[in-house]
């Protein structure tokens, strides 16, 4: 490979709720202002910004080309732009692909999601189903989250009470992150106490339902000076797809997070995860999550995440300091919030949580039902 | 530091399409998409092992599927690999073969299987596009992607009898290179003596706009497997090579206005400065087989003055004349086109997959006579957005 | 493991030919509910007030009913606000014959209906507004057309607003040939 990609902007609204005061065109604009003007980039066909990589989902959004609604608030008005359907992550890793190619030295990546619009995130997510024999059954992203999080416990041991203090940590470490969704504090007691959703999923085990967006800009690095003194190099990037079927997976196993990590590994050249990666921020959805794509991710053994976690593994190896998805990203855009969190402490910007001595990031996310796809990059600076 | 050299070449090694059919009821979608990719990998000598990526797109809203590509993951035989999924509305299959020449070129994936589908028989495909509009305010006007403002463009530049007969002529001569092809989801038989007949009694759908003029609503999917150079001439003894390929988008909001040329289409603004770029100069002479994405007629009649960079009528005359037949100055989608057959996911990636057909010269009975050494494919969704893509024999540019 | 998990199709259909295909049929809907935010909202609230409004753009000055929160062209955001309309010319017609369905309704839509774009006065070249025409009208109504210098005027159009008006494109029941021009 001949050159090297950075992401030289990053650009975020808060994490709310819902952002009913809003369309989804009125979240996006801030974030492409503010990389407008943290950059001076163009959209000059020679030198400027010709290709677009967005993230957002006809379903989510109720809309066919959920792009069509967004090309001009994310400058795409007569250049190109590209849709990764899936984790924005995965948006990151295809942007990072266009630069490598050659094909373009600018990318712009904007994602957007609106929870808060549709009725009920589960019925959107039954849909990822078969229609014949999954989709009936009721299947959703969260009654199979369920599945793998008793089978995870099984396997494991792991308890309520480990859940609990996911839950207690992801919310304390969120009221220390700008733009992270606010929420209540709580206690173990209080998450122990929350109604079950899906057992045993617990309600606080659950991410909320949230909307947000980001923009990244991202270059080559023979050009990156151009727009900011502090980039944040890509340096790995790789993804892996699982069988659709549950009951074809193991589903404790991490297979298509274990292929996407080596990849990622490999690109980046790290040999040692758990002792080269200074920062881990995984798409954690619900609390078991946590542990489990830990152990995928290698920085701790399999089956090993409850004893990691009781050793103090989660701020040992710093995972998830953002508070993780579990304090509430939308859908569809878990990885990017990730990344921007990883490119927020990489660039020494990251506050009260800020990580001295810090190198190497892992951002991870997740697509379909119990981590069918996972895809994972690697941030160095 | 402007448009600048890939970071390595990139050739089409395999080519897979399913027969495209208004039914399908014999496959559910994971199993059609199969047949495609199995083509494909039959095609190149190759089995899933080969394979590094797998990218995935349709859209959502037709078959009501939320990313479909993880149950079609049965299908596309995706499991344990790394995997993508990229939509931008009717030029999906263009984004795909354009995303898989990134990936491979990029140098982070050496062989990438590139499949776009779609089965509109599952769901109604004019309610699916009419979904793309703002659901405060164009959702209650536009009726899919069914316009007559391309013939009421022509008939006001042209005359009406010369603009109605050019539209008629350039879908007769469409069904008669779909007669040719065995994949063709309509191929009527029909012949220049019809013109008059279908002038006047084809239903109208829209204004000048008849069902006659207009594309198909199929059942299909295209798969195409892409090498890096040294894979692809292991892989291969005739790869077809990717020079290049610019995407032009355009904001939402469409305009219902019979201003005529009011500014550069995002057709002509792509062609312009992808001819540009790679120094041709004259494309309608560099270019030996276009296959275009025409949606209807009227549009594909209209768009062959901006893709190839003509003024006035020219364009017509190239219809009038049957130049763009097989053996004309410029043959014009031998595969029947859109017009024939549109699984609209899949639509994009299957010109793309007929001009490197042409260009291998194995594309069956519709294969035009004589040496495809340069061909151009577009694609076409959203409002008025436009890929263009261009393929190359040998690898001397 | 792996190879055991690729599916096997098998490679003639025809093997299926006398088995019965069944095909399940579903409607599916997920209720949403649509901000319309500070933009689309301001122009809704105005047409309750038989008032239609556009954005213009702080740099090239296009104006755009419906507004959009930001200038594709420009790429910058639009503030300003303009009165226009609410009468204007006929500028191009889609005449509908086939029946669609509304994808918020579900249900098709009568035929045959003219969905047209209008150059609003205080509007020109493509800033038009889409809306519906009254269909008893759909014979008589002239389009307009600019090709360069030759210019055909098309029909003074006027709105018909609904008694009951919301905040939505239904407050406008569709524009109607003016008959105060002729």
């Amino acid at each position: 490979m001949t050159r090297n990609v950075s992401i030289c902007a990053m650009a975020q609204i808060k994490n709310q709720p819902a952002i009913w005061q809003h369309r989804f065109q009125g979240m996006l604009i801030d974030c492409f202002e503010s990389i407008m003007e943290q950059t001076n980039v163009t959209f000059d066909m020679d030198k400027g910004i010709r290709n677009v990589v967005t993230c957002s989902d006809d379903v989510f959004d109720a809309r066919t080309i959920s792009d069509a609604a967004v090309t001009d608030v994310v400058g795409a008005h007569f250049r190109g732009e590209e849709k990764v359907a899936q984790d924005g992550i995965s948006a990151l890793g295809y942007a990072m692909a266009c630069i490598l190619s050659g094909h373009d030295d600018l990318i712009l990546v904007m994602g957007h999601c609106k929870e808060s619009q549709s009725e009920s995130r589960n019925m959107c997510t039954n849909l990822a189903f078969d229609p014949f024999y999954s989709r009936p059954l009721g299947l959703d992203y969260l009654n199979a989250a369920a599945l793998q999080a008793r089978a995870y416990m099984e396997e494991t041991g792991l308890t309520d009470e480990h859940l609990a203090n996911i839950v207690v940590r992801s919310r304390k470490n969120g009221a220390r992150t700008r733009h992270a969704r606010d929420n209540e504090q709580l206690s173990v007691r209080e998450v122990m106490e929350s109604p079950l959703l899906a057992d045993p999923i617990r309600k606080m085990h659950n991410y909320p339902v949230t909307d947000w967006a980001v923009g990244f800009l991202l270059c080559c690095d023979e050009r990156a000076h151009e727009f900011t003194d502090n980039p944040v190099r890509l340096t790995g990037f790789g993804s892996c797809m699982d069988s659709y079927f549950l009951g074809d997976r193991e589903l404790v196993s991490n297979f298509a997070l274990k292929k996407a990590c080596a990849r990622a590994y490999a690109m980046a050249g790290i040999t040692d995860p758990a002792k080269e990666l200074d920062l881990v921020e995984l798409s954690d959805a619900c609390a078991y999550q946590l542990p489990l794509w830990a152990e995928g991710t290698g920085i701790t053994g399999k089956a090993r995440g409850p004893a990691w976690m009781e050793a103090g593994g989660m701020d040992k190896h710093h995972v998830n300091l953002s508070g993780g998805m579990l304090n509430g990203n939308p859908l569809m855009l878990g990885g990017l919030a990730r990344a921007a969190y990883g490119f927020t402490q990489l660039q020494g910007k990251a506050g009260t949580n800020q990580v001295t001595g810090l190198r190497k990031a892992l951002a991870h996310g997740t697509t379909g039902a119990a981590g069918q796809h996972h895809a994972v990059l690697i941030l160095e600076k | 530091m402007s448009f600048r050299e890939k970071n390595r070449h990139v050739g089409i090694v395999g080519i897979g399409e399913t027969r495209f059919s208004s039914h399908r009821e014999d496959v559910n979608q994971p199993e059609m998409i199969r047949e495609a990719v199995k083509d494909a990998l039959d095609d190149a000598g190759l089995t899933m092992d080969d394979i590094d990526c797998v990218v995935h797109g349709n859209m959502e809203l037709f078959e009501m599927v939320h990313q479909p590509d993880l149950w079609h993951t049965l299908g596309t035989g995706a499991r344990g690999k790394d995997a993508f999924r990229l939509t931008t509305g009717g030029t999906t299959g263009g984004t795909l073969v354009g995303a898989a020449d990134n990936l491979v070129a990029s140098g982070m994936y050496d062989t990438v299987l590139a499949i776009g589908f779609e089965k509109l028989q599952e769901g109604h495909t004019t309610g699916g596009i009419t979904n793309m509009a703002d659901p405060l305010w164009a959702r209650k006007l536009q009726s899919g992607a069914l316009t007559d403002s391309a013939a009421v463009k022509a008939i006001a530049e042209f005359g009406a009898d010369r603009a109605k007969r050019v539209a008629m002529l350039y879908r007769i001569i469409m069904d008669k290179h779909a007669c040719l092809n065995p994949n063709s989801h309509r191929a009527f038989g029909l012949d220049w003596d019809q013109m008059e007949d279908l002038m006047e009694n084809s239903p109208p759908l829209i204004g000048d706009l008849r069902l006659i003029h207009m594309c198909s609503q199929s059942d299909g999917a295209c798969a195409m497997i892409l090498s890096c150079e040294k894979k692809a001439k292991q892989q291969c003894d005739h790869p077809v090579w990717i020079r290049d390929h610019i995407t032009v988008h355009r904001e939402e909001t469409l305009n219902l206005c019979v201003n005529h040329y009011p500014n550069e289409t995002t057709h002509r603004f792509a062609a312009r400065h992808l001819y540009e770029r790679n120094g041709i100069t004259a494309p309608l002479d560099y270019f030996d087989v276009f296959e275009m994405y025409d949606p209807s007629a009227w549009w594909g009649a209209d768009w062959i003055r901006d893709f190839f960079l003509l003024e006035g009528d020219e364009h017509y005359r190239l219809i009038e004349e049957k130049e763009i037949m097989g053996g004309g100055k410029m043959p014009i989608n031998p595969s029947g086109g859109v017009l024939a057959a549109n699984p609209i996911g899949a639509t994009a990636m299957v010109r793309v997959a007929e001009a490197a057909k042409q260009v291998r010269g194995n594309a069956g009975p519709h294969q035009i006579p004589g040496t495809v050494n340069h061909a151009i494919a577009s694609s076409f969704g959203g409002t008025m957005w436009t890929i263009l893509m261009m393929l190359e024999k040998e690898l001397n540019w | 493991m792996e190879e055991e998990m690729n599916v096997k199709v098998s490679d003639s259909l025809d093997t299926m030919a006398d088995q019965e295909l069944i095909v399940l049929r579903k409607t599916i809907s997920v209720d949403q509910k649509f901000a319309t935010g500070p933009v689309m909202g301001k122009f809704l609230t105005a047409l309750k007030d038989k008032r239609i409004l556009a954005i213009q753009c702080p740099e090239c000055g296009r104006l755009q009913s419906p507004p959009r929160e930001m200038c594709a062209i420009c790429r910058v955001r639009n503030r300003e606000w303009v009165e226009i309309g609410p009468r204007g010319e006929m500028r191009m017609m889609e005449y509908c014959y086939y029946s669609s369905p509304d994808p918020l309704t579900g249900e098709s839509r009568e035929t045959p209906y003219g969905a047209i774009g209008i150059l609003l006065d205080g509007c020109q070249k493509e800033e038009v507004f889409w809306h519906l025409l009254r269909p008893e009208h759909l014979e008589m109504v002239e389009m307009g057309i600019v090709m360069g210098d030759r210019i055909t005027r098309g029909s003074r159009l006027r709105p018909v607003w609904a008694e009951e008006r919301s905040g939505s494109i239904d407050d406008i029941k569709y524009f109607e040939i003016d008959e105060q021009a002729r």
